[in-house]
This record gives C-alpha cells, sequence and structure tokens, in this order.
C-alpha cells in the first residue's frame, strides 16, 4: 500500500476524530461546539471515505473485500451510511456523539489489518460475492447502529438514576426514542442478514470454497450464534413484548459477537474464503494447470 | 434629551399596591394619550405586567420630571401620591437604558431567564406606537432592547433548565418518554402541586388522566378538569401497572406505594418504563420502588436539586449578561449623543452659510459686469470652502458625541461661534 493510500485513510480518519471531539463536545458544551460543524467534519470524511472505496472497487474490479482491511473499512462506510439514513428519517443528532468515537477508533484499529496477508480466494464467483456480502454488512451495520442506540439507552438510563442532576441527560434523546431506534435498526437489519446467510449457505452449497467441512468454520458457526442471539432479541420483543435494559444489554452482547465474527475468528485461525497470497497464488496456478490440461 | 423611567416591581412594592397601579389592557392606551396630552413633547411607553408597572418617558425639552410622572398616575388612578411614592424608583439617561435592557432580558425577573417578559416589552412599545406616543428615541430604544434581550436569550444559558418543580417533573418524563399522547398519568392525591404537573404534562400532549383520592369527590373533581377518570382509592393497584406516568402527594404518614404491591404491575409492563414522581412529605412512595428495574422514581427533594442547580445555574450567567448589556448601553447612549449632535452641527451649517450669503450679497453690487455662470462659480466656490471648513468640525462632533463629551462640544460651539438656542 503506498503512501498516499495512507495519507487518505489517515485524512479520512482525522475527520472522523475532528467529528467525535466535536460532537462529545456539543454534549457538553454546546455553546462552543456547533452541531453544523461536526455534521460537516462527518460528511468530509465519510466523503473522501466513499471515494476511497470506489478507487479500490475499481482496483479490484468488485466489491472492496478482496483483503480484511478492505473488508473493514468497508463495514465502517456501511455504518455511517445507516447512520445518515437513520438521522434523516429521525433527526437524532445526539447519536453522533456515541458513534464517531466508535467509528474513528475501529478506523484507527483497521490500520493493523493493512499489512495483513490474508486476501480472498482468486475463485470466488462475483454473484455471490456481492449477494452474500451486501445483505451481510448493511445488517452488520444496523446492529452497529442499535449497538450505539443501545450503549446511549444504557447510559441515559444511569444518568436518570445516579446523576439526574448533570446537564448531559437533556442532551440525549429520551429512553423511548432510543428503545425504538433500537428496534428500527434490529427489524432492518434481521432480514438483511438472514438474507445473507441464506446466500452465503446456498453459495457454500454450489461451491466449495469452505471445504467439505463448512459447518466448521469459525466465522459460519459464530455467524449463527449471533444470528439465534439476534432472533431470540427480537422473539422477546415481538412475542414477550419485551422493552428497555434487557433489549439493550442483549443488543450490545449480539454487536459484540458479531464483532468477534466479523474480526476475531480472524486471530483463531478461521480463514473463511480468504486464504494466504502464497497460497491464492499457487490455487491460482492450479486453476491455470486444469485449464490447460482440459 | 430627557429619557426617564418612574416604576415600581416585584421587588419595591407588595401585591397590594401594584395591582392599585396596575393598568389593564384597555386602560393603557387611554393612560398613553392621556400622557400625551398633557406633556405634548413627551414620548412615553407603558409597561404593565403582574410583576411591575414602569413608565418609560423621553422628552426633549427637559421638563418632565419623576413628579410630574407621580402625579399623573395619582391623578390617573385616583390614589394620593403619598400612598405610593414610597415604593418607586427611579432611573434617568443611561440607567434608565440599561434598566430596560436588564428588565426585557428577564434579569429583573422573578423567575430570571423567564421569556414572557420579552413578548410584554414587545406589547408594550406596540400599543404606544400604535397610539403615536414613540418617536425616535423610544422607537430606537425599544427596537435595540428586544435585539438586546433575543441575543441574549440565544447566546446565553440563563434561559435554559426549568426552575419550577412542575417543570423539571416534565422535563424528567421527556428525558423517559417521547411521545406523550398514548401515555397514562395516574394522580394519587388530589393537590395543589399533583394538579401543576398534570396541567404541565397535559399541555405536552397527555390525554388520559386516572385520579385516585380518599375523598371521592375531590378525585371526581380534579379528574372532570382534565377529561379523566375517577378512580376509588381502594382500587388503586389495580390501576397502578395501567399507568405510565405517576403522581403522588397524600397526606398519608406511610408509604402508599412499595415494590410488594407494584411488583406485579412492572412484571406486566414487560420493561416499558415507568416514571414516578412523589412530591409528598412524609414520602407516599417506598424508595425501594425506585431500584426496581425501568422504575424512574424522583421525590420532592431531587426535583428541588434540579431545581436549585438550574437557578444556580442561570445566576452564574449574569454577569456575563451585564457586560452584554453595558456594552448595548454604551451603544445607544452614544447613538443619543449623536442626534442631539446633528441639530448643532445642523444649525453651525445655517449659521456659516448666513455668513457666506451676507457676504456674497455685499460683493454682487461691486461686480456689475460679471457674467452669471462667473457668478455661479464664485457662489459654488463660496459654499465648497464653507462645506470643506465645516466637514472637520462635524467630524469631530460626531466623535466626542460617540465618547459622551458631545456637551462640551456644543458648549465650545457656542462660545465659539455665538450660536444661539442650542441645548446643551
Amino acid at each position: 500500500m503506498s503512501i498516499a493510500h495512507y495519507c487518505i485513510f489517515i485524512t479520512t480518519i482525522v475527520f472522523y476524530f475532528l467529528s467525535s471531539v466535536w460532537s462529545v463536545g456539543a454534549l457538553i458544551k454546546p455553546k462552543r461546539f456547533g452541531l453544523l460543524a461536526t455534521n460537516r467534519f462527518m460528511f468530509t470524511g465519510f466523503i473522501i471515505h466513499t471515494f476511497y472505496l470506489i478507487f479500490f472497487c475499481i482496483k479490484d474490479k468488485g466489491l472492496p473485500v478482496t483483503n480484511i482491511f478492505e473488508s473493514v473499512i468497508f463495514l465502517i462506510w456501511c455504518i455511517i451510511l445507516i447512520f445518515v439514513v437513520v438521522d434523516f428519517l429521525y433527526k437524532l443528532k445526539a447519536v453522533l456523539a456515541f458513534l464517531m468515537p466508535f467509528v474513528t477508533i475501529f478506523s484507527i484499529c483497521s490500520i493493523l489489518f493493512i499489512g495483513n496477508d490474508l486476501a480472498l480466494s482468486g475463485d470466488l464467483q462475483k454473484f455471490w460475492l456481492v449477494a452474500h456480502i451486501i445483505p451481510t454488512f448493511l445488517g452488520y451495520a444496523s446492529f452497529g447502529i442499535a449497538f450505539i442506540a443501545s450503549i446511549m439507552y444504557i447510559t441515559v438510563q444511569r444518568q436518570l438514576r445516579t446523576n439526574f442532576t448533570g446537564t448531559l441527560l437533556t442532551r440525549l434523546p429520551s429512553l423511548e426514542g432510543l428503545d425504538s431506534l433500537i428496534w428500527r435498526t434490529l427489524t432492518f437489519g434481521f432480514p438483511l442478514i438472514t438474507l445473507g446467510l441464506v446466500l452465503g449457505f446456498v453459495w457454500i452449497r454450489f461451491s466449495n470454497i469452505l471445504g467439505s467441512n463448512w459447518l466448521l468454520d469459525h466465522k459460519v458457526m459464530l455467524g449463527i450464534a449471533a444470528w439465534l442471539v439476534y432472533a431470540a432479541l427480537l422473539h422477546l420483543r415481538m412475542i414477550a413484548s419485551f422493552h428497555g435494559t434487557k433489549i439493550a444489554v442483549l443488543t450490545i452482547v449480539g454487536f459484540c459477537l458479531i464483532l468477534f465474527t466479523f474480526i476475531g475468528t480472524f486471530f483463531f485461525g478461521a480463514t473463511h474464503g480468504f486464504r494466504d497470497k502464497a497460497s491464492n497464488g499457487q490455487m491460482e496456478e492450479v486453476i491455470i494447470l486444469n485449464e490447460e490440461i482440459n | 434629551m430627557n429619557l426617564l423611567v418612574v416604576g415600581l416591581n416585584h421587588k419595591s412594592a407588595p401585591v397590594e399596591i401594584r395591582e392599585k397601579l396596575a393598568f389593564n389592557k384597555s386602560s393603557v392606551p387611554i393612560a398613553l394619550s392621556q400622557f400625551s396630552r398633557r406633556f405634548p413633547s413627551a414620548e412615553v411607553v407603558i409597561l404593565s405586567t403582574c410583576n411591575r408597572v414602569e413608565i418609560y418617558v423621553a422628552e426633549p425639552e427637559n421638563c418632565v420630571i419623576d413628579e410630574d410622572v407621580y402625579d399623573f398616575l395619582a391623578v390617573f388612578h385616583g390614589l394620593e401620591k403619598s400612598s405610593f411614592v414610597d415604593y418607586w424608583y427611579y432611573y434617568s439617561g443611561g440607567d434608565a437604558v440599561n434598566h430596560l435592557f436588564q428588565v426585557t432580558s428577564s434579569l429583573d425577573s422573578m423567575v430570571l431567564g423567564e421569556s414572557q417578559i420579552i413578548s410584554q416589552v414587545k406589547e408594550a412599545y406596540t400599543t404606544a406606537k400604535e397610539e403615536e406616543c414613540t418617536d425616535k428615541v423610544l422607537n430606537q430604544l425599544f427596537q435595540q432592547s428586544l435585539a438586546v434581550a433575543k441575543s441574549i436569550h440565544t447566546n446565553s444559558t440563563i434561559c435554559q433548565g426549568k426552575v419550577s418543580v412542575s417543570s423539571v417533573a416534565v422535563e424528567f418524563a421527556k428525558r423517559i418518554f417521547q411521545e406523550f399522547s398514548d401515555k397514562v398519568v395516574f394522580i394519587i392525591g388530589a393537590g395543589e402541586m399533583c394538579e401543576l404537573v398534570v396541567k404541565s404534562l397535559c399541555a405536552e400532549g397527555i390525554n388520559a388522566v386516572m385520579v385516585t383520592n380518599r375523598s371521592y369527590e375531590n378525585a371526581e373533581a380534579l379528574a372532570s378538569e382534565y377529561g379523566g377518570k375517577a378512580i376509588k382509592y381502594d382500587l388503586l393497584n389495580e390501576y397502578l401497572p395501567k399507568a405510565d406516568i405517576v403522581i403522588s402527594s397524600t397526606s398519608a404518614p406511610h408509604f402508599v406505594i412499595s415494590p410488594e404491591n407494584i411488583v406485579d404491575g412492572i412484571k406486566a409492563r414487560r420493561g416499558n418504563p415507568m416514571f414516578l414522581i412523589d412530591i409528598a412529605v412524609p414520602r407516599d412512595i417506598d424508595p425501594a420502588v425506585g431500584k426496581m428495574s425501568n422504575v424512574y422514581l424522583y421525590n420532592i427533594d431531587d426535583l428541588n436539586s434540579v431545581v436549585s442547580k438550574n437557578v444556580g445555574e442561570r445566576e452564574n450567567e449574569i454577569e456575563e449578561c451585564k457586560v452584554l448589556i453595558e456594552n448595548e448601553v454604551n451603544r445607544f447612549i452614544s447613538w443619543l449623543e449623536e442626534i442631539k449632535i446633528a441639530p448643532v452641527v445642523a444649525q453651525l451649517r445655517r449659521h456659516f452659510h448666513c455668513i457666506g450669503e451676507e457676504e456674497l450679497l455685499r460683493l454682487k453690487p461691486k461686480l456689475t459686469n460679471i457674467d452669471p455662470k462667473d457668478w455661479d462659480q464664485v457662489v459654488y466656490a463660496m459654499e465648497r470652502t464653507i462645506n470643506k471648513i465645516l466637514h472637520q468640525p462635524a467630524k469631530v462632533g460626531k466623535q466626542e458625541a460617540k465618547n459622551g463629551s458631545g456637551h462640551k462640544y456644543i458648549e465650545v460651539i457656542r462660545k465659539l461661534f455665538g450660536i444661539k438656542g442650542v441645548e446643551v
């Protein structure tokens, strides 16, 4: 990765960081930190981020998920995209104060993956990749917003119980508003992630990308576990009509599981379609050899 | 130019005096026209609210003093001057301007930072303007005072944070609930404080009100006022889970709501938050209730602590607001001095032009053969010379007026050029 690439991504992070500072500042000292500046920083970062991803799309001739770094920054982009939609619909600017620090830290952490050798196997078919990745990532991003809203819910709840004279309380959305945001993002994300999983299973059945023991793939197992957590959560809300703290806590647990499924599994040896660049090279050679024999 | 304010407010006079001297909506125009008839050269605005009665006068001939205003009030209200004169305050010049700016910005209000006073000042000014009782000075003064108040309310936190128990209770409710139209309020004990809180909640859009009280008649009376439903006191526990907001203010010596009689109800609410306000002393709701999941309980001390904190925060802003007001007062005084200087400068110009014209009249018979075009050139040169000479004195005059020493300038001009009839 060239220095220019680094600089572009660092610029994005700088804008996300400025947006974090301003959004948190707007909660604590609204006279000094304006929400307008927060928005401008966020959008500037988001636009640079978008162009950066477009560059990768052109380079990869497809989705920017050919290595772990690209996947992570694509997920961050999806999270901000979902927030922009949520903010447009429900006008919840205070979410930025919790979302942007998370996005900034996540973006900084993504730099760790720049030198990662794992890259997407060359034999992945583009249609199935797009069909699996897009709903899954948008689902993850929705759960990300639900996670942020849940953290806000717990914060507001704690403030209401222990520090109700604090000025911060007056600048955060109501518990009911946050509960409703959690619910809306969960119900948006769940069908998407279900679709992503189903298409992933169909893809596995058609191809042999995860080998014969695909069910033992860490990411597949944890993906199913996360799906079950969210299914239980929606069940609690829809059938048992649960609201409030329990839903918020479960949403946080669910998203931690999602994050672990998304990144953590790679640290435990799972590859989930990604291989070392070296073995990718060998694979391509085998493919070329097979074609020559045929 | 004489600018003065004579008035009384909640600090200087008790309500018994204020109510005797207050003007109602219909009597303000009558008072204004009577005042204008008595002092034709004066501009006047009457500000009368439940907390203050103030009369603002701007008058160019210095013939209206505070005693005249007292006399006018005594005649208008049919009172003895001695019965109220001790309660009045009087400010003139910059102090009067400062007072109005503080009043409009609600620094002088009973509840610091309340915004109602802005509309009251605006109404008082509009009424006076419609009655043609205001002119250049009071128009500028009141327009600037409204602009200052708006700026202070926008840029400072003086009007932020609720400062009454009922509004703080509503503020808490807003932190818990987003929509009020589908919420149910349950009032236990039909006290005055409960009523205040319900009134504020109804203003937020609450439709369903349930009231219970030991005296069923009182419960019915309060319920009917808000289109609610009266509940028999024995059925309290049965109806409790249906409520989203509970306001309790009974005189019971023991807890009316304890965890035991609410636990099933809370479970039945499936995690939907419940907001309880206990404004009774001794308390009606066991503090253990507040520790239950998704239950938010506040007692009168909790609400008062928020009120005190908000009042403290508003008070912290006062000094900053006073600095802003002081700057605006200086700006107004400069403007006032400038308009005082303007007639003097005009008179000075007239004086010089008169001298010039006299000289031209003296010269013309001596230049009998002069071409009319050439004569025009001579007249033009004379006017240009006078204007050039007067440019610097006029500029200095404005500058001196801005610095507050316009009167010295007028004095000097009068002495130097022998101009008569200029007000100092």
